[in-house]
């Protein structure tokens, strides 16, 4: 093409007599060597110049017809065609290298568009691996699998055009690849034997899968220019991934909590309807008179155990306002002993059969609590000392102050104290001290004391006393929680 | 005062009606039942009841909005509660009832209420000049504090915080009642000021303020004189 070209210009040249002499011509000729260089390359420009500056020589240069040059400027004009050629050949290469670079990018920016937007519609981790493969493998025209992390291993999640036969060799190479998070396999620095060449999926610090790609005819399964594409194609499939896990995750989450809600309204429905019934055999029990004596023991087993179921479902309840996070409170200034005066007050049926020992100073600063909930805490922790105290024995209930602005209460029994290493498992829910001799009760109480303690930012602790065998439970309370006295206003 | 008092029992659960109505029975009450509000405010007009017990938890309306229709019909109020409802016993109170019982309840505690919340409204708002409980006297004529017969110095706090009490024997008295006829209109939130005149009252007038026996705290709601 370029050297019809050449052809044209000497046979205008020849025809057309130019006005500026022979060099003229020889500008003539640039334009078969500028378009060569421009549109074929470097070589055909080179050849084009040559051409060109032999068609020049030969047909224009004295003595024409031959190839010998006598005037050393002509010589000068040969040689600027041959370099007129060359760089023009290569700047033009550039361009055009660039143009296609350009191009290809263009293509693969509009395939990882078309990726992305395909992903975003996807909601299960299968329709994102058979995306991913099949894309993929259309765009790069490669086979493609894509394993994902299972039981004992990786399992294959999909591929394209088909599922592959994988040795042992290109598993080995996917596993690795998925445990460092670092391509393996064939051209890379880690199993490079392997057919396969293998990439991790992963968004974060979670892999997703290990994407493995080859060829048919055993080519190199990826062009290092095509690596950013491949790179890119696979963060936006991790992207996915996580997407959709994190979907996943929230829908469990919102799972758990309406059941734990579920559970709560159950709770709350089901100690709702059995106080009613308590209600009225309690008093039932209280109107009845007993006949003879036998009768009267029946009664007051029956009496007693009926309060206690009482108790128990008052435990249940406060229970699961605390689990619900229902707890209303109203912080007031309380008076310690008032308080544990109000808790032996509505405890004396239980304490009929253990005295309690209160040693409060009548000048301590009030606590900041919730009345309500404080009454509950001061019954439950008298409660469990009553219950493991040996029969007539004290419980007492110390109050003073601690630090330089604190307040601590004790109640302090002489039960058989807890065993070592069981001091912060006491307020679990439902928790019972191995070995120990419960008298009734579940061990609601105690975490009550603690669901309460918390919900107003009391410390609670338990542990044994030093003077003798026994528990003791202590309140703390910091320097935001007393009230140090006003006077009366 | 011999004749019937007739009560009106407001609870949507047959056996809590059943049971309260053989102990109201028994005690030699007349007894009208109602399981629903648009029931209680029938019976409130045609069988005219001395007193109500009164289930906040009701099916058609709620409890609370009850208090104030049944007490301006002048009767006697006493609200039946489950022990977390410290909110709607105060609401119940603030509203006019006149005391309260906690499911599950004794039914020899009810009919004290009753007698209680009876006697007061009988006796009107001229109320007994002296009230004796104990080894205590109050002369709410003297404006005077006795204890085995010596008499006692009270801070004048003290004595209107005593004789807020003293006015209805065994009654609750919720805190902002109290902070009201004692210290005034905008104290209603200073609780620390009841703690201090009930601290200085037991000191006084207790023999064993560790366990008193003259006035009894009833946690988030009040306080009343042990009767």
């Amino acid at each position: 093409m370029s050297l019809l070209l050449v052809a044209l210009v000497t046979l205008a040249g020849l025809l057309v007599p130019a006005p500026g002499g022979i060099t003229n011509v020889g500008l003539l000729y640039l334009i078969p060597v500028m378009v060569a260089a421009t549109r074929y390359g470097l070589r055909t420009g080179v050849v084009t110049g040559l051409a060109s500056s032999l068609a020049y020589n030969f047909f224009f240069i004295p003595p024409t017809h031959t190839f010998t040059i006598q005037d050393p400027q002509n010589i000068i004009s040969v040689l600027v065609l041959l370099g007129v050629a060359v760089v023009a050949s290569q700047l033009a290469a550039r361009v055009r290298a660039q143009a296609l670079l350009a191009g290809r990018s263009a293509a693969h920016n509009s395939a990882l568009a078309a990726f992305a937007q395909g992903l975003t519609g996807l909601s299960t981790r299968e329709a994102v691996a058979r995306t991913l493969c099949a894309e993929t493998g259309r765009l790069l025209d490669v086979q493609t699998v894509l394993l994902v992390p299972a039981a004992g291993g990786l399992e294959i999640a999909a591929a394209a055009p088909r599922a592959p036969h994988l040795e042992m060799l290109d598993l080995t190479a996917a596993r690795w690849a998925g445990d460092h998070n670092r391509p393996a396999g064939r051209d890379t620095d880690t199993l490079s034997a392997s057919e396969w060449l293998f990439h991790p999926v992963s968004a974060g610090a979670r892999l997703h899968g290990v994407f493995g790609m080859a060829r048919a005819d055993a080519r190199a399964p990826l062009d290092s220019d095509r690596a950013p594409l491949l790179q890119s194609l696979l963060d936006q499939a991790g992207l996915a991934f996580e997407r959709i896990a994190l979907e996943q995750e929230m829908a469990a989450i919102a799972h758990i909590t309406e059941r734990d809600r579920l559970r709560a309204a159950l709770l709350s429905s089901v100690s709702h309807d059995l106080r009613t019934p308590l209600t009225a055999v309690l008093g039932a029990l209280a109107a009845l008179r007993a006949a003879t004596p036998e009768d009267e023991a029946h009664l007051a087993t029956a009496r007693v155990e009926a309060e206690r179921l009482a108790r128990f479902v008052g435990n249940l309840l406060d229970m699961v306002r605390i689990e619900a996070g229902a707890l209303h409170q109203t912080i007031e200034p309380v008076d310690l002993g008032e308080a544990v005066a109000s808790a032996a007050h509505d405890l004396r049926g239980v304490l009929d059969d253990h005295p309690l020992r209160i040693a409060i100073a009548p000048d301590l600063p009030f606590v900041l609590v919730d009345p309500q909930l404080f009454h509950h805490c001061l019954i439950n922790l008298i409660d469990n000392a009553a219950k493991y105290g040996p029969p007539g024995s004290p419980v007492d209930i110390v109050a003073r102050r601690e630090g330089a602005a604190g307040l601590v209460l004790e109640v302090i029994d002489e039960g058989p104290g807890l065993p070592p290493g069981e001091a912060a498992r006491v307020f679990d829910t439902f928790a019972r001290i191995e070995g120990s001799d419960r008298k009734g009760g579940t061990g609601l109480g105690l975490a009550i004391v603690q669901g309460f303690a918390q919900a107003m930012g009391l410390a609670v602790t338990a542990g044994n006393r030093a003077d003798r065998q026994g528990a003791c439970f202590a309140i703390r309370f910091d320097a935001g929680h007393v009230k140090e006295s006003a006077g009366e206003g | 005062m011999s004749r019937d008092v007739t009560v009106l029992i407001v609870d949507d659960e047959p056996a809590i009606r059943r049971l309260l109505h053989v102990a109201m029975t028994r005690a030699g009450h007349r007894v009208v039942e109602a399981a629903s509000a648009r029931e209680a405010l029938a019976a409130l007009h045609i069988d005219k009841p001395d007193v109500a017990l009164l289930d906040l938890g009701l099916p058609d309306r709620d409890g609370l909005e009850l208090v104030p229709l049944i007490r301006g019909a002048g009767v006697a109020v006493l609200v039946i509660s489950a022990r977390d409802e410290t909110g709607q016993k105060v609401a119940a109170l603030d509203l006019g009832a006149d005391d309260y019982v906690t499911k599950p309840f004794d039914t020899e505690e009810v009919l004290a209420r009753i007698r209680t919340a009876l006697r007061h409204r009988l006796a009107g708002e001229a109320e007994a000049p002296v009230v004796r409980f104990g080894d205590v006297e109050i002369d709410l004529g003297a404006r005077l504090v006795r204890k085995h017969g010596a008499e006692v110095h009270l801070t004048p706090k003290e004595y209107a915080f005593l004789a807020e009490l003293a006015k209805s024997p065994g009654k609750v008295v919720t805190h902002s009642r109290m902070l009201r006829q004692v210290w005034g209109p905008g104290h209603e939130h200073d609780v620390e000021y009841l703690r201090v005149a009930a601290r200085g009252i037991r000191r006084k007038l207790e023999d064993d303020p560790a366990s008193p026996s003259v006035i009894r705290n009833e946690p988030g709601v009040g306080y009343r004189l042990m009767a």
